[in-house]
This record gives structure tokens, C-alpha cells and sequence, in this order.
């Protein structure tokens, strides 16, 4: 335990400029996950009832893959 | 009148010695309790001798860290400050992105600018002319005799020098706006002296590659972005 976090005090947090990209790269992976996560619960709330579920009973050509859901 | 001063200065004095035991004795009264507490000597002694030192430290040994190191608070302390520079970052980021979107181009528009066009209508050696961005482009089906001659023209010696392969994306399909360049006409298609179009406006000749041949026009015929998705179709814009 002891080892863990020294070894992470060392890699990331001792200089500035690690720390700093740390920070904002879990910034990043954050918002991938915020987003993600979000996304996922938006669609399983309403599964059936939005334009990219019910496509294939309006549209028979496997075309049109331009259009945004 | 000396006997007078006299016997006013004995009563006085009189009345003072008698007053005076009086306060003498509450005076008495109060040092010696004071000196009863502490010594019962005469002179002043500190009521804190004997004592030691009154300065009591109290023990923090409840709020000491247990194990030894300072690795782990450092840590979590810095833990807890990058979390929340990353936080207002993502908040940060957010918002300037919100403030962006909002200013580009939505996608009803986006969707507008951008024409997909069946090539397979289009019959070898034929023209079709579309609206895009509310202005022409024409599109040639080249036979392959015009490819040839489109290529083996001498595009060195032009007005505005361009080879056939950087207009075009595949020979047998050229695509370019229908706007003269001279000022702004709309050629007519198989006319003019070179077999391409010919602006009636002020008599500029084009060849099959849309180059200016002849003419008051300064440019060739400007060529859009334009992509082949598949087979068949094209997208301009």
C-alpha cells in the first residue's frame, strides 16, 4: 500500500506539469464516461420509443446510414 | 488668642487619634488575611512559589496520526485537489463547447449544403446541370474520346494552366460549378469552339475540362469538393 502510493506520488503528483496532465486527462476520461454512462440510461429510460428503434419498421433499404438518430 | 490657636490644635488633634483606630484596624484585618494564606511571614512573598510551572501543555496525542508516514493525508489531500480542478475543467470545457456549437452551422443547414446525385441517370456523353448553394454545377459524362483530348491538351500554355488529373477524381466524371468566372454567367454546354461551353455573356470558350481557352474569362471553371461514397452516386459539398 505503502509502495502503491508512493509510487503514484512520484509518477503523477510530484511535478506540476504530471500533475496537471492527469488532471486533465481524467478530465477527459471522465466526460467519455459522464457521457457514456448518460447516454446509456437516456436510451434504456425510453428503449422502444425513439427514432433509432422504431427506423427499420419505416424504412426497408439498409441505406441512409447519413442520418443522425 | 496664643491659648486659643492652642487648644483648637489639641482638638484637632484629638479627633484625629480618635478616628484613627478605626481605619487602623480594618487595614490590620486585611493584610493579615493576605498573609495567612500563603506565609505567615511580614514581607510579600508570590502566591506562586512553591507551585512550579503553571504552564500546563496539553496532550494531542489523540489526534496524531497513528501510523507513521505522511504519504497517505498527502495523497488524499492531493487526490482530493486534482478532482476538483478536473471537475471545473469538465465544467469549464462544457461550457465554452456549449458557446461554440451554438455559433457553428446546424445541421438542417449542413444537410442543405451538401447535394448526393445518381449518376447512373446521367448516359455516357451528356450533361446535367444542378443547384447546389443556389448555384449550378454541371456534370459531364465524358466519352472516352473526350478524356483523351482533355488530357492530351498542352495545359502548360494556357491562360490559367491546369492538367485534366487535378480537376477531376475519375476522367469519365467532370464536375465543376457552372459559373463563369468572368463575371458570373452561366455557360451553355456543348458549345464553343473547343468542344466544352461557351459563355454567351461576353464569349468565353471552355473546353471538355471546363478550361478557359478563349475569351475575356481570367480563371477555369471552378471545381467544388465533391466525394464518390460508392458507386453510382456522388456527394458535392
Amino acid at each position: 500500500m505503502a509502495g502503491l502510493s508512493s509510487f503514484i506520488y512520484n509518477t503523477f503528483l510530484r511535478r506540476n506539469v504530471t500533475m496537471l496532465g492527469t488532471v486533465f486527462v481524467s478530465a477527459f476520461a471522465m466526460q467519455l464516461a459522464f457521457d457514456t454512462a448518460s447516454q446509456r440510461t437516456w436510451d434504456s429510460i425510453n428503449k422502444g420509443r425513439q427514432w433509432k428503434d422504431i427506423k427499420h419498421a419505416y424504412i426497408q433499404k439498409p441505406e441512409e446510414d447519413e442520418d443522425e438518430e | 488668642m496664643p491659648a486659643l490657636a492652642n487648644s483648637t490644635r489639641a482638638i484637632a488633634r484629638s479627633w484625629t487619634a480618635h478616628s484613627l483606630p478605626v481605619a487602623r484596624a480594618g487595614c490590620s484585618a486585611m493584610q493579615t488575611r493576605n498573609v495567612s494564606e500563603v506565609h505567615a511571614t511580614s514581607s510579600f512573598d508570590s502566591p506562586f512559589k512553591g507551585v512550579g510551572s503553571s504552564t500546563k501543555i496539553p496532550s494531542f496525542g489523540a489526534y496524531r496520526r497513528k501510523a507513521s508516514g505522511e504519504d497517505g493525508p498527502k495523497m488524499f489531500q492531493y487526490f482530493m485537489v486534482g478532482t476538483m480542478g478536473a471537475l471545473a475543467s469538465l465544467g469549464a470545457k462544457a461550457t465554452v463547447q456549449d458557446f461554440l456549437v451554438n455559433m457553428s452551422a446546424s445541421a438542417d443547414v449542413l444537410a442543405q449544403a451538401k447535394v448526393e446525385v445518381d449518376l447512373a441517370a446521367i448516359p455516357e456523353g451528356k450533361n446535367v446541370i444542378i443547384k447546389w448553394r443556389g448555384k449550378p454545377v454541371f456534370i459531364r459524362h465524358r466519352t472516352e474520346d473526350e478524356i483523351k483530348e482533355a488530357e492530351d491538351t498542352k495545359w502548360e500554355a494556357l491562360r490559367d494552366p491546369e492538367p485534366d488529373s487535378q480537376r477531376v477524381k475519375k476522367p469519365e466524371w467532370l464536375i465543376m460549378l457552372g459559373v463563369c468566372t468572368h463575371l458570373g454567367c452561366v455557360p451553355i454546354g456543348e458549345a464553343g469552339d473547343f468542344g466544352g461551353w461557351f459563355c454567351p455573356c461576353h464569349g468565353s470558350h471552355y473546353d471538355i475540362s471546363g478550361r478557359i481557352r478563349k475569351g475575356p474569362a481570367p480563371l477555369n471553371l471552378e471545381v467544388p469538393e465533391y466525394d464518390f461514397p460508392e458507386d453510382g452516386t456522388v456527394v458535392i459539398g
